[in-house]
């Protein structure tokens, strides 16, 4: 019963991130952006578990477990990014 | 269906609503800050609820203990990344909308 | 059915995906679409069964390309200030042509590898069989160590050539700006270094030690300790140096030179090349490639020549 819900789940989760993946395109800040890349990695572990569990791939935990370890990497070289005032203090 | 099967399946429903919820607050909240809160908090629910569901399909101890591992570091990961962006979004508080600002 | 839906949603995601990282307006949903690219390469790669090379798209494509790009974005916005704004080259018309003539092609491919039965081939299959007595439970590193030994050398010596080349190409100015994104005084990052650190290098030795009868091995664990690595630089605690240290040099250097020093010792009595004298062997050489790959991508990432104690080391 569960093993039939399984797959279901991890499509319901995908369509999920179809859905945040909009707010990539609205913006409007740089964070806003980011903001769903962060979505990404959060709903990608679920799926990844869910899908170790539905394929009987044990090592997809360790995937997902290299995911969370991995995932402030992103983060932390965004928060270098610039905003708007060293742009426009370059063009003036 | 089994007692376990129900607990499973009503946990993983559960995690999917907290996903869901995280996603429309995602689109529909009003400022970065509101989202940031909503998305964080939200997915890391589901995602402990997704866990808990999987703990109690697999019921291994070790699966359990990794499932519990990485729920913690993603919870770690999370609250991090969501600080961090915080931060950057506020020191740029006043440049709201980039448009001009992104290099094309 | 389902599994056929989230095959199919994956597949045209992946397509969707590379056309925006290509396409975007801005250079940032650009990198965005990037890294959101990776990690669903890394749920295809789990949906056809290779979980070794979702973890090498989980731990390169989503954890460091994404970081190198933004941090070339900071870079280029800080260079481009005063610099006119470049519209791009035209669209060619022979784009739509291209892209139609390449999608027939890989449609056709992957139709007739779909429909046809093709036998499975016997060399894959002696190779499983002989495995068996090696003791390897993985295939992947039986065959990169034991029957493809050559190319997993040069893949290293690529490795190294590559690094050398991006040396020569940076030269000594690229020490102006450093990739560090913040200051020491960011609550929170040192937490999570604390937890996050020690963890992977736990998880990449575990990788190392997988390797040899589960998905892992030492590309994945030096990939993994790479990710520790540019973590470190990003908050600052290492940062690149002008020249390497003794340490260093021989980190660069493990992998390669242990693979071909026991590489030719049965050379000596008569074996031949590569045939590597028992499991120590594999380990060894396994082991040492972790270390010169997670120096090699950590050295490519800071873009020096060496590593040194950061600003907030």
């Amino acid at each position: 019963m569960v093993d039939l819900a399984l797959p279901g789940i991890a499509l319901f989760l995908l369509l999920n991130l179809l859905a945040g993946m909009l707010r990539v395109y609205r913006g409007p800040t740089l964070a806003d952006r980011m903001l769903a890349a962060l979505l990404f990695s959060t709903t990608t572990v679920a799926v990844l578990l869910i899908l170790a569990e539905w394929m009987e791939q044990p090592a997809l935990r360790n995937v997902a477990l290299l995911f969370v370890m991995l995932a402030s990497i992103i983060s932390l070289a965004f928060v270098g990014l610039p905003g708007r005032e060293d742009l426009e203090d370059g063009e003036q | 269906m089994t007692p376990t099967d129900l607990i499973t399946l009503s946990l993983l429903l559960a995690g999917c609503g907290f996903y869901l919820a995280g996603t429309v607050g995602l689109l529909r909240f009003p400022d970065v800050f509101c989202r940031l809160h909503a998305l964080t908090k939200a997915d890391n629910l589901g995602l402990f609820l997704v866990c808990s569901g999987l703990a109690v399909h697999s019921g291994d101890w070790r699966i359990v203990s990794l499932l519990l591992l990485i729920w913690l570091v993603g919870l770690l990961a999370a609250t991090v990344s969501a600080h961090l962006i915080a931060r950057h979004a506020h020191e740029h508080e006043a440049d709201a909308p980039e448009e001009e600002n992104e290099l094309r | 059915m389902i599994g056929f839906l989230l095959d199919g949603l994956i597949a045209a995601g992946l397509v969707g995906l590379a056309y925006q990282a290509v396409t975007s307006r801005s250079l940032f949903r650009g990198i965005i679409h990037f890294v959101v690219f990776g990690l669903t390469m890394a749920l295809a790669w789990a949906r056809v069964g290779a979980p070794d090379l979702a973890m090498a798209e989980a731990a390169i494509g989503a954890g460091l390309t994404g970081a190198l790009m933004l941090v070339a974005y900071r870079r280029l916005v800080e260079d481009r200030r005063d610099a006119p704004v470049d519209p791009g080259p035209a669209k060619s018309r022979l784009a739509l042509p291209i892209a139609i003539g390449s999608g027939l092609l890989v449609g056709v491919i992957g139709l007739s590898a779909l429909f046809s039965d093709v036998e499975p081939g016997q060399a894959g299959q002696a190779v499983l069989a002989d495995l068996q007595q090696v003791d390897l439970g993985n295939p992947i590193t039986g065959v990169l160590l034991l029957y493809r030994g050559i190319d997993t050398l040069l893949e290293v010596a690529v490795l190294l050539t590559a690094f050398l080349a991006a040396r020569a190409l940076a030269g000594s100015e690229s020490g102006t700006g450093s990739p560090t994104t913040q200051g020491p005084e960011t609550p929170m990052v040192g937490a999570l270094l604390a937890v996050v650190i020690p963890l992977t290098v736990l998880v990449s030795v575990h990788l190392l030690r997988a390797g040899s009868y589960e998905p892992g091995g030492a590309f994945q664990a030096g990939a993994v300790l790479a990710g520790a690595g540019v973590l470190l630089i990003l908050s600052g605690r290492i940062a690149a140096a002008e020249t390497a240290g003794l340490l260093v040099r021989m980190g660069l250097l493990a992998g390669l030179v242990s693979f071909i020093l026991i590489g030719l010792t049965p050379l000596l009595h008569g074996g031949p090349l590569l045939a590597l004298p028992g499991l120590w062997a594999v380990y060894f050489i396994e082991t040492a490639m972790m270390v010169s790959i997670a120096i090699t991508l950590v050295l490519l990432f800071a873009g020096g020549g060496g590593l040194k104690r950061g600003k907030h080391g």
